[in-house]
């Protein structure tokens, strides 16, 4: 049902272009930020192109906007299936969100409410995506701010009730999760253990700003411990996952990144053979 | 209409004029009111896009000074909200927004307008230039005919205002110099050539033959339109020596004869 592994990547950044060519530094794979490369041509393209000959690449968007109720723009469309054909895209993941309404983008990640009628909307959405393209979507949790009075059942179950109708992947933001956890007051452990196994393709990893009583999800920080040990219960629950790191601002350099990059691994190994002795399955 | 609809409506609203019943229809928690909570979203908004404007303007930024870039920038949202799926074109009527809003400061929506086309200019589609082997397959009686395409990079803006060195000073960091308005308007070339982006002023002879060439004129048609400034004999050296450096610059991607 899944597509294979690519095993741990990081985003691609302007930042690292040049890097990543002197260095080909070892990861798996590297995921793009689609709309960067929605242009005519110049360096995003020459450098993408570059780098693509050397990694694997995944193609993660921003505007989709599966949740709006304006039509699907088949123009981006178009452009996202020509991009991932360049560049042999493994699979395309965007939000669960809408974000924006009556022909204006607010250009952010808006929260759904949790309805049937959301459930059905999205879903027939990504249906109509997914034919499009003629391969399976991915769909990310996002890190959300607001509870509305609409809503009508858990992120989670929401979550799934959209995968499971529309037949699409997921991205798991373990990030995203634990961000909306604290903002939101549950358990990201019931988070994990909510969603369909089979469909989780993919997570992201990310730092963010703690601001007390909520957080923000910034991507300007390294992943933080609470978030390296959900990313272990994730991989404890949900098995090996190919996962990566985003960063999109105070970027360091790659050296640095590489070293959360092994964090990563080391992280995912130890949760993997932590789970194997709790079924059992170890001989010492 | 459908709860999603009415639901976006009152969020899109918010995010625009913080307004609306959107605070009905968002729950707070013991620790965070439901303001709090929506406020976050609201200067998400805000923020997202005047980063995105800095980020194609920066030198409009620094002319501004923080404070009167974050409230223009709050006006321009509200003026022109972004209606492209990528953020990178939101800032497309800056140049409009400006003239209106500064009308004594001419030379920030003229920054605008060259910081535009650098802009244009660093994504613009990558097509193969022609060298002078080209040129030298031209037989001399198609001369006469003889049309030019320029690379997609190529713009050519008249400026008013010391604008470019203006740019420079901000980008290279050499210190702060005096707005400077020209007699005339001084024509300038902006293109790319490989990754790079240059720009440099032109003469007015030059200037016209670049237009002509982007109208689609013909060789022979530049020669004529160039003997406005140049004597009738000369013309034809002076156009082949335009063409020349502009090979040089691969700015010339096809011949057309
Ligand atoms: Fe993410």
């Amino acid at each position: 049902m899944k597509l294979p592994s690519l095993g741990f990547g990081l985003g691609l950044r302007k930042e690292h272009y040049q890097a990543i060519l002197d260095t080909s530094p070892a990861v798996d794979w590297f995921e793009i930020l689609s709309e960067n490369y929605l242009v005519p041509g110049g360096k995003p393209l020459y450098f993408l192109d570059a780098i693509n000959e050397r990694y694997p690449m995944v193609m993660h968007g921003v505007s989709l906007s599966i949740g709006n109720t304006d039509p699907l723009d088949f123009d981006y469309l178009q452009q996202l299936k020509d991009l991932s054909e360049r560049i042999n895209a493994r699979w395309i993941s965007d939000h669960l969100c809408w974000s924006g309404l009556a022909g204006v983008n607010a250009h952010d990640l808006l929260p759904l409410p949790y309805t049937p009628e959301a459930v059905k909307h999205v879903a027939t959405r990504i249906k109509h995506v997914q034919d499009f393209l003629e391969r399976r979507l991915l769909i990310e949790n996002v890190s959300s701010y607001v509870t509305y009075t609409q809503s009508e059942m858990t992120e989670w179950a929401f979550l799934s009730a959209v995968a499971e109708e529309a037949d699409c992947l997921l991205l798991l933001d373990v990030n995203n999760i634990y961000v909306s956890a604290v903002n939101h007051e549950f358990d990201p452990l019931d988070y994990l253990k909510g969603v369909p196994k089979a469909r989780v393709q993919q997570h992201h990893l990310a730092g963010h700003s703690d601001y007390g009583d909520y957080i923000i999800d910034t991507h300007d920080h390294a992943v933080v411990d609470s978030v390296w040990a959900l990313y272990a219960e994730a991989v404890k629950h949900l098995g090996p996952v190919s996962a990566m790191i985003e960063r999109d601002d105070n970027i360091p350099n790659l050296a640095v990144l590489m070293q959360e990059y092994e964090q990563m691994k080391q992280v995912s190994a130890s949760a993997l053979s932590e789970s194997v002795q709790d079924q059992g399955g170890a001989h010492v | 209409m459908s709860e999603l609809l009415e639901l976006q409506r009152s969020m899109m609203q918010w995010l625009q004029s913080e307004s609306g019943d959107i605070h009905h229809k968002v729950l707070g928690t013991e620790k965070v009111s439901a303001e709090t909570r929506l406020a976050i979203y609201a200067n998400a908004y805000r923020y997202r896009l005047i980063d995105a404007l800095s980020d194609n303007y920066p030198s409009v930024h620094t002319l501004l000074g923080d404070e009167d870039f974050y409230n223009d920038g709050v006006e321009y949202i509200a003026a022109y909200p972004s209606q492209h799926f990528s953020i990178r074109y939101f800032g497309s009527h800056l140049e409009k927004f400006l003239a209106k809003q500064h009308q004594d400061t001419a030379v920030l929506a003229e920054m605008a307008r060259f910081e535009w086309a650098l802009r244009d200019a660093f994504d613009a589609s990558d097509t193969v230039s022609v060298g002078f082997e080209a040129l030298q397959t031209i037989k001399p009686a198609a001369w006469v005919a003889l049309r030019f395409t320029l690379h997609p990079s190529v713009a050519c803006l008249n400026l008013e205002w010391n604008v470019p060195q203006l740019w420079a000073a901000i980008e290279n960091e050499t210190g702060q110099i005096p707005f400077e308005q020209a007699e005339y308007p001084i024509p300038w070339l902006i293109w790319r050539n490989a990754l790079k982006t240059y720009y440099r002023s032109l003469a007015v002879d030059e200037a016209w033959a670049i237009n002509a060439v982007m109208e689609g004129k013909s060789f022979s048609e530049i020669c004529t339109g160039v003997c406005e400034w140049v004597d009738e004999a000369y013309a034809p050296e002076r156009v082949a020596g335009f063409i020349s450096t502009w090979l040089a610059a691969d700015l010339i991607t096809a011949l057309d004869v």
